[in-house]
């Protein structure tokens, strides 16, 4: 049994940890890293509102100080970053040269994460182009670097979707876009519409209209909410064509006034 | 046997708990007389009293300068029968020898916004020094708020001047107005005058005198309106020198307050910034002690989504 002197010295010995507890202050990062993230944040958030210039800059100022100190991580993630808001400017090859940049640097050792967002973008960007055979190529390397910690499974399904369909291939292209449907329905939103266009649009080209129209409506529904213009136009103009091969002339005319309404910002 | 070296082991156990609460207890001790110290209860002084008529910015605590240092605070601050405030002063022994029995305690602040202190105006060198129960009178420094009524006082008559003119200039029956009427009318009258001249010109000069007549009319009636604006000058130039002079005033003491307050403000100013930093220290401090760091997460640069959709219609 614990007498009183033993019991006091307990509570003593708990409250000095406690008061050592308190005095624990976490790791520091330093004033430049602190500065690059700072750039970094507001160039997401400039990003997140649509002002890419603004994102621009800021996620170039971020590089510049993350160069100056060897920061690998911060520097592969300004690249990837700029690559992205380069490629929503409509400089295709600013963000090809960022994205090769970091895919072709041999003196710094990337993690793999990195290396796998980097080649699905190149992937996706070639696609873009037309070159579906380089796409192809991108996107095999970027599936091999996606292994631990990798959260473009979905992504990578959708790409090989899109791929698909550039190829008329339907029933791979539902194959892909189911997977990532499923793997992205509740952690991914984006992708999660995405795949359900891709699906809308396969299913349109195999005359299934009502499930297109189905499919259609159910990604315009995700994209409003993320307040995505360009796509919700997109899913708009799926639905006219749905409309259009079940024979409702007029609802298809509507929803095509709807997206001719639409102009990204 | 074994029983034995058990108990040895637990009062050797006993001993070095009571060793190591007695450490503790005299480390608290020690940093209790750190307090009293700091707090300057260890400090000797001498008590002196004021009375004030309220108690208005008096708190109990409050420190007491002396020519800018601090030389003690206020103790006490109680209500007299008669509705006065006494306020209890200790001053530290050391200073009592500069402060004569006709120094005066001012109430003042420091800076446009923070805590007042009492400030110890000196007496004159001859008189002998302050002792223990010794009164000193009281006065209240300015304030912001007294000094924005002075101003407040000040720019009202200018203001009522102001208004004064201009209903002056506006009235239809005043000065102004009717001394323009008249100049009117006179102007009105010579340009008659001198079409009715210029016919007398053509036919000659047998409407002379006549002319000669109106003309007359004319200047008389100039000569009245010369003497309406004779009347008004003098009353305008009055109230334009009444108003020239309360502008003076205010200007003045405007400007007074402006280098008055030239000292305090940049002060002020860089009180304020070190106050701000001091403040995100702290907070920065804070954020990144436990339990607050586990709230406040350090932002960290993330990468973009990367977005799997792809432009229709596009080669």
């Amino acid at each position: 049994m614990m007498n009183r002197l033993q019991f006091f010295s307990l509570m003593l010995v708990a409250c000095m940890l406690f008061l050592t507890a308190c005095g624990q202050t976490a790791p520091a990062r330093n004033a430049r890293l602190e500065l690059a993230a700072d750039h970094s944040l507001s160039a997401q958030r400039a990003y997140n509102r649509g002002d890419y210039h603004v994102a621009l800059r800021q996620y170039e100022m971020a590089l510049q100080v993350d160069v100056a100190v060897e920061n690998i991580p911060g520097i592969a993630t300004d690249m990837l970053n700029l690559a992205r808001v380069n490629q929503m400017l409509g400089r295709q090859d600013m963000a090809d040269a960022y994205l090769d940049k970091l895919l072709q640097d041999n003196a710094l050792e990337y993690e793999k994460r990195y290396l796998a967002a980097a080649a699905t973008q190149k992937s996706l960007l070639l696609l873009t182009r037309g070159d579906v055979s380089g796409a192809r190529l991108w996107l095999e390397k970027a599936s091999a670097w996606c292994v631990a910690e990798c959260t473009l499974a979905g992504v990578i399904d959708n790409t090989r979707a899109a791929i698909a369909l550039r190829q008329n291939d339907t029933e791979q292209a539902l194959h892909w876009a189911d997977r990532a449907a499923s793997s992205s329905r509740s952690a991914a939103p984006l992708e999660y519409a995405n795949a359900l266009r891709y699906m809308s649009e396969a299913r349109l080209r195999r005359g299934e209209f009502a499930t297109a129209l189905r499919l259609a409506d159910e990604a315009l529904a995700v994209d409003k909410r993320l307040g995505l213009p360009e796509k919700i136009k997109q899913d708009l103009l799926l639905s006219a064509d749905a409309y259009e091969g079940q024979g409702d002339a007029e609802q298809a005319m509507r929803f095509r006034r709807r997206a001719s309404r639409i102009v990204a910002r | 046997m074994k029983l034995n070296n058990y108990n040895q082991r637990l009062l050797n156990i006993e001993q070095r708990t009571k060793r190591f609460m007695l450490g503790a207890l005299g480390a608290m001790l020690f940093a209790l007389l750190l307090i009293a110290i700091k707090q300057g209860y260890l400090v000797r002084s001498t008590a002196i009293y004021f009375f004030a008529p309220n108690a208005q910015g008096l708190n109990q605590g409050m420190a007491v300068k002396f020519i800018g240092f601090k030389v003690g605070s206020v103790k006490e601050v109680s209500m007299e029968p008669n509705a006065t405030v006494r306020v209890k002063v200790a001053l530290d022994d050391d200073y009592v020898h500069l402060i004569g029995q006709d120094a005066k305690a001012r109430l003042i602040k420091e800076a446009l916004v923070g805590e007042s202190v009492v400030e110890i105006i000196p007496g004159s060198q001859q008189v002998q020094q302050v002792t223990q129960n010794s009164v000193l009178q009281f006065e209240r420094g300015q304030d912001a708020s007294s000094i924005a009524e002075s101003v407040a006082a000040q720019l009202q008559p200018i203001l009522s001047d102001i208004r004064q003119i201009t209903l002056s200039i506006n009235n239809p029956n005043g000065d102004i107005q009717q001394t323009l009427k008249n100049l009117n009318q006179v102007t009105g009258d010579l340009r008659e005058t001198v079409k009715q001249f210029t016919r007398l010109g053509a036919s000659g000069n047998q409407k002379l005198e006549s002319v000669h007549g109106k003309l007359d009319k004319a200047l008389d009636s100039v000569n009245a309106n010369l003497e309406v604006m004779d009347k008004a000058i003098p009353l305008l130039v009055g109230k334009a020198e009444v108003t020239l002079d309360n502008v003076q005033t205010a200007t003045s003491d405007i400007k007074r307050m402006t280098a008055d307050s030239a000292v305090e403000l940049p002060a002020f100013i860089h009180n304020s910034n070190v106050l701000v930093q001091d403040s995100q220290d702290m907070l920065e401090g804070a954020k990144q002690s436990w339990p607050f760091s586990s709230w406040f997460r350090k932002p960290e640069a993330e990468v973009l989504p990367v977005d799997a959709y792809v432009p229709p219609g596009k080669p």
